[in-house]
């Protein structure tokens, strides 16, 4: 319950931070709320200040701009000729889709070969893994992204070069997905393998564990039995934490494969210099990254007893 | 986290040398100005170790001058970073609680802030400088590092030798810096290195979003360029691959050289207790 409380502060300090950016930053309100991209004469200019309300006080803006985000009106794109939350609401579910599909691969993939990575030393197969989650852990996403696709679709021509959907056929649609979502997956994969290793290295000298074997167990039923649960449980909270993160890292695969996904959105509007989509993705995204941190407090007395019990 | 031995934290040592002694003396090692230009699209050859790009600019010598701005951003951002986040974690943890309250409500605000979609939205505003995307992401990354100084600091101030210089009536400036400051240093500086990485990352990414400093080209606007020039699907990898090559291996040196710290860090306690 007090969670939830802390939760409501975060959202109402960051949306207040929303508010305050376009008004605070150098230049035009006017154009730092509407975008750069459009041409009105000096009129409707005046017009469209009064309708905004940027002749009035600041406190009576800022009441306007929470009554406007409580009827979820996120304002008007002059880029895209339509409301903010249309544009971002079509985008969306590609990107959801990615996301998710990509997390759900990334720790699976993760964890579990983190887990061995963890359980069983010093042999070479498990240096080179080590070596290849590192460097992939050090690579901006994007340019992962570049590399799967010189590689895979210019250089093998396995995949297309861009877009989501040519024909709309699911096969289509799997076949545009694959490289995205591999890239994203790796990326993520990397992190929580890194993590997963160091957490298994740790219990593997725990006490339960050489209990576990002195009751007769060995070798990776230890592992999978009860070394890869109590090493596992904080990745749980950790993907939650990290939902901004992963957010953004797909932003910038969407990107480089030109998916209509709010990456690409993203790079159109900085084109455009269109603030209120820019404004509009970081506060879809900030109620995602509460969203995901709200629903992981839920699950997480669930999965972990030790919590339920409170001990 | 804990990667494995010398081999790695000796490898992240050379590695990252040799980006310092590029971004170092890049006036004498790079084979051409950044700016002077030769025939455009030429394939690696002789002179030109990397070829050149669509504006006939070397590209060899553009990725020299390139580990400034990586350097320069990635050190200045977690050096701001790891300032803020040692200062908030030591207040929070030495005083506990009113003072704890504030800040770990402000750092679990921070937390949830999606920081590249805000970053882009301020260097959009902005159009901004180096030292500008270096301040911002310092302003924005500090809070892993104030909660790990704060519950390492929670511990600390418990201990006998705090105790007594307390009784001894010792400032509580005197306390922190010189009791307490020595004894968490070790655990501040492989998450410095971390910040460093990511700090690095996120500039690399803001670049290519064609959000970088134009006076200073790094290699995130280097593969703004390629890629937004069609330098992949015409098959110019000379263009398109050393800069992110650059900007992983340099990465990679920073994060083995935190983990080797940390993995010191860690057998330290277990054999210390």
């Amino acid at each position: 319950m007090k969670k939830s409380l802390r939760y409501l502060i975060a959202l109402f300090v960051i949306f207040t931070l929303n508010f305050f950016i376009p008004r605070a930053m150098p230049g035009d309100p006017l154009a730092n709320l509407l975008g750069e991209d459009y041409v009105i004469d000096e009129a409707s200019l005046a017009d469209l200040r009064a309708e905004l309300g940027l002749d009035r006080p600041l406190p009576v803006q800022f009441l306007r701009y929470w009554s406007e985000i409580l009827r979820l009106d996120l304002g008007y794109s002059f880029r895209f000729h339509d409301r903010v939350t249309h544009v971002i609401g079509a985008r969306l579910p590609w990107t959801l889709l990615l996301v998710g599909s990509s997390i759900l691969l990334g720790a699976c993939m993760g964890t579990l070969l983190g887990a061995f990575s963890g359980w069983s030393r010093a042999s070479l197969k498990n240096r080179t893994g080590t070596v290849l989650f590192l460097s992939v852990y050090s690579m901006p996403p994007f340019f992962l992204s570049l590399l799967l696709l010189y590689v895979f679709a210019f250089r093998l021509g396995w995949f297309p070069l861009k877009g989501v959907y040519a024909s709309g056929e699911w096969t289509d649609i799997l076949r545009h997905f694959f490289l995205p979502v591999m890239s994203l997956t790796l990326y993520l994969a990397a992190r929580y393998y890194l993590i997963m290793r160091g957490s298994v290295i740790q219990e593997r000298d725990k006490a339960y564990v050489l209990y576990a074997r002195a009751k007769g167990l060995f070798g990776r039923r230890i592992l999978f039995r009860h070394v890869f649960k109590n090493a596992s449980l904080p990745i749980v909270t950790l993907i939650a934490l990290d939902f901004g993160f992963i957010f953004s890292g797909a932003l910038f695969v969407e990107i480089v494969f030109s998916m209509n996904g709010l990456g690409t959105l993203i790079y159109d509007a900085l084109l455009a210099r269109d603030y209120p989509v820019l404004q509009g993705i970081f506060l879809i995204i900030t109620v995602m990254v509460v969203v995901a941190n709200a629903a992981a407090d839920a699950v997480y007395p669930l999965i972990d007893p030790r919590v339920r019990k409170g001990v | 986290m804990k990667a494995a031995g010398p081999a790695f934290s000796r490898t992240g040592l050379v590695l990252f040398l040799v980006f310092f002694i590029a971004a170092l003396f890049a006036d004498i090692l790079a084979p051409f100005p950044p700016q002077e230009r030769f025939a455009p699209y030429t394939p690696p050859d002789g002179t030109h170790i990397l070829g050149t790009n669509d504006l006939g600019h070397d590209i060899l010598s553009e990725l020299i001058f390139g580990s400034r701005v990586s350097l320069l951003v990635g050190f200045g951002a977690a050096l701001i970073a790891t300032i803020l986040g040692l200062g908030i974690g030591l207040v929070s943890g030495y005083f506990k609680g009113a003072a704890d309250h504030i800040l770990m409500g402000v750092t679990d605000i921070f937390l949830l802030i999606p920081r590249i979609p805000l970053i882009i939205i301020l260097a959009a505003f902005l159009r901004p400088s180096s030292w500008l995307i270096g301040l911002v992401i310092g302003l924005l990354w500090w809070t892993s590092t104030a909660r790990i100084v704060r519950s390492r600091v929670l511990q600390v101030r418990e201990m006998d030798f705090v105790l007594s210089a307390r009784c001894l009536g010792f400032s509580h400036r005197h306390i922190v810096f010189s009791e307490i400051l020595p004894n968490i240093i070790h655990l501040v500086l492989p998450k410095f290195m971390l910040t460093i990485a990511t700090a690095m990352i996120a500039e690399a990414s803001l670049s290519f979003l064609g959000l970088g400093d134009p006076g200073m080209k790094s290699w995130g606007m280097m593969l703004n360029f390629a890629f937004q020039k069609g330098a992949l699907v015409n098959g110019l990898w000379w263009w398109l691959l050393p800069p992110g090559l650059c900007i992983t291996l340099i990465v990679v040196a920073v994060v083995l050289i935190g983990l080797s710290w940390e993995e010191r860090e860690t057998a330290g306690i277990a054999a210390g207790g």
